[in-house]
């Protein structure tokens, strides 16, 4: 383990990780999706993950072995939490993720409309639920997508399960905005995002 | 030029310069118009040999340059996806000849704000540039898939994601800046994009070797310099920098052109590049650390347009052959951006 300016990086389980959290929460074939990768964690106010591929875990290793810790590597996995969500996974991961399954897993498709709100840091009302994929649970993370596919956010579910939203009004809540693509332009941390922290 | 003194037998080439730019009435009053520092103009005219020639420069860094996106089919498989999504928000956009799934926004809702603010944008559809040249140095370096490459001063990451998109997410690519500001944009970039073989480090590029000696099969040092190819970008940099700013800027690049060197691998490619057209940045960068190394040979640029060769003569010094191999953007004749690349091997 080596630790820089109050952050600590190790190389950790990657197979109690996958099996322990990725798979509890999207299913056990999620497991073959990441194969072959080692996963690094970063703790410092946040606990960040990282899974890596043979040569850039080997350059980490070399940097960690030098003193250093890296600002980022790899495939960014989210974070890791001791309270629910215990996971709450980034957007790349979710993509590479729903790329890897050929399908949306613990996600809800969000029409235009909705979608505009949301990348303003607003939540997913039921208005603009196009899709839901299970399973969801209440306090869980859910993948927020557009039409066209792509990954545009994480939310918290506060529905246990799609059926769920039948019983909301169209103004209701169905996931709370955890992080959405909208912060890459927004820049800093927000304050919504910052509530995550370890 | 054979009754010129040469680079090698002046001690310190660039105070040799330095206090040779004395600029005339004609620079002056030229400066004063256009609103510049007088050395500058001096130089121009040093470098360009007419006055003619120097208007057509100063002339086109008054001209507004469209902005480009590079597809990144990291996320994107069909360009012409992008295309339509682009086209149906109000943009026009034409493919640029010399560089595959990049596109110059000629048209439309063109303003830098409006592009870096799009769903398509957000979701990493596409790197947005100010301009064009910043383009060529991935290009140039040419890494390929599974080899490691070090990027020294990558923040906010244009060239970086773009090397980790012709490398295709394989392989490694050491990602550094010095800077914690410049080091939160290169992340956002770097996540946003979908970049999965990149190892960003903040550090001073000037130590990578201490940590990786010899390592990498390709480096790109794109050099924090004065910007004096960006004027119509920010016309600021027109009075921002003195001679005494070249100097100090010039010692840091010669010091991050090493480090890039001492990084590389034998065999391996350093590909030096600027965003400032003053030889002082660049073939004076270029000289000084060659005729001090022996592992080193610059190297022909197989840039994927035509460009015009490094200046080899300044104010009476000739600089060394080589300096002919290294390649200068000149926004009056190629219409983008002042730039300059310079391709290096480390040899055995």
């Amino acid at each position: 383990m080596r630790m820089c300016a109050g952050i600590r990086c190790s190389f950790e389980d990657t197979a109690q990780f996958m099996e322990g959290v990725v798979a509890r929460l999207f299913g056990e074939d999620t497991v073959k999706v990441f194969e072959g990768f080692s996963l690094l964690v970063c703790r410092g106010e946040f606990a960040e993950a990282y899974l890596l591929r043979g040569e850039v875990a080997d350059l980490v290793k070399g940097l960690l072995g030098s003193g250093r810790v890296p600002y980022a590597a790899g495939l960014y996995v989210g974070r890791l939490r001791k309270s629910r969500p215990t996971f709450v996974p980034s957007v790349d991961f979710l993509s590479f993720l729903y790329s890897g399954l050929g399908g949306f897993r613990r996600a809800l498709v969000v029409g235009e409309r909705g979608l505009k709100p949301f990348l303003y840091g607003k939540d997913v009302l039921k208005a603009s639920v196009l899709e839901c994929f299970e399973p969801l649970s209440k306090g869980e993370v859910v993948g927020i997508v557009g039409e066209d596919g792509f990954v545009y956010g994480v939310g918290l579910s506060v529905i246990d399960s799609c059926r769920g939203i039948e019983g909301l009004r169209n103004v209701d809540v169905v996931a709370e905005n955890v992080f959405d693509v909208g912060w890459y332009l927004r820049g800093g941390t927000e304050a919504r995002e910052r509530k995550f922290k370890v | 030029m054979g009754d010129l003194p040469r680079f090698s037998d002046v001690s310190d080439p660039l105070e040799w310069v330095v206090s040779r730019v004395r600029p005339g009435r004609r620079s002056k009053a030229v400066a004063s118009r256009w609103g510049y520092r007088p050395y500058m103009v001096e130089r121009y005219l040093n470098i360009l040999g007419s006055w003619a020639e120097v208007g057509r420069l100063l002339q086109s860094f008054e001209l507004s340059v469209s902005p480009s996106v590079r597809c990144n089919t990291l996320k994107v498989r069909d360009c012409g996806l992008l295309v339509e999504r682009l086209e149906r928000l109000g943009f026009e956009v034409k493919p640029i000849e010399w560089a595959e799934h990049c596109f110059e926004v000629v048209g439309g809702v063109n303003t830098v704000s409006t592009l870096g603010a799009t769903h398509e944008f957000l979701i990493g559809m596409y790197y947005l540039y100010r301009g064009r040249a910043s383009l060529l140095p991935p290009l140039t370096l040419s890494p390929v898939a599974g080899e490691r490459v070090c990027d020294l001063a990558a923040a906010p990451g244009g060239k970086a994601t773009h090397m980790a998109q012709l490398m295709r997410n394989e392989g490694v690519l050491l990602a550094c800046d010095v800077s914690r500001s410049r080091m939160r944009a290169l992340r956002s970039n770097v996540e946003r994009l979908g970049i999965r073989n990149a190892v960003l480090l903040r550090i001073d590029g000037r130590i990578v070797p201490d940590i990786f000696p010899s390592h990498f099969d390709r480096v790109l040092l794109d050099a924090p310099c004065s910007g004096e190819g960006l004027i119509m970008l920010d016309p600021s940099r027109k009075v921002k920098t003195s001679m005494r700013d070249l100097v100090r800027m010039h010692e840091l690049q010669v010091e991050l052109l090493n480090a890039a060197l001492d990084s590389v691998r034998p065999g391996g490619l350093v590909l030096y590049s600027t965003c400032s057209i003053a030889p002082e940045e660049d073939e004076f960068v270029i000289a000084e650390v060659v005729e001090r190394r022996e592992d080193v040979r610059v190297e022909r640029v197989d840039a994927p347009l035509r460009l015009s060769e490094g200046v080899e003569e300044y104010f009476g010094l000739e600089l060394p052959d080589y300096v002919r191999l290294c390649v200068r953007v000149w926004p009056h004749i190629h219409g983008m951006e002042g730039f300059f690349m310079c391709l290096l091997r480390r040899v055995d």
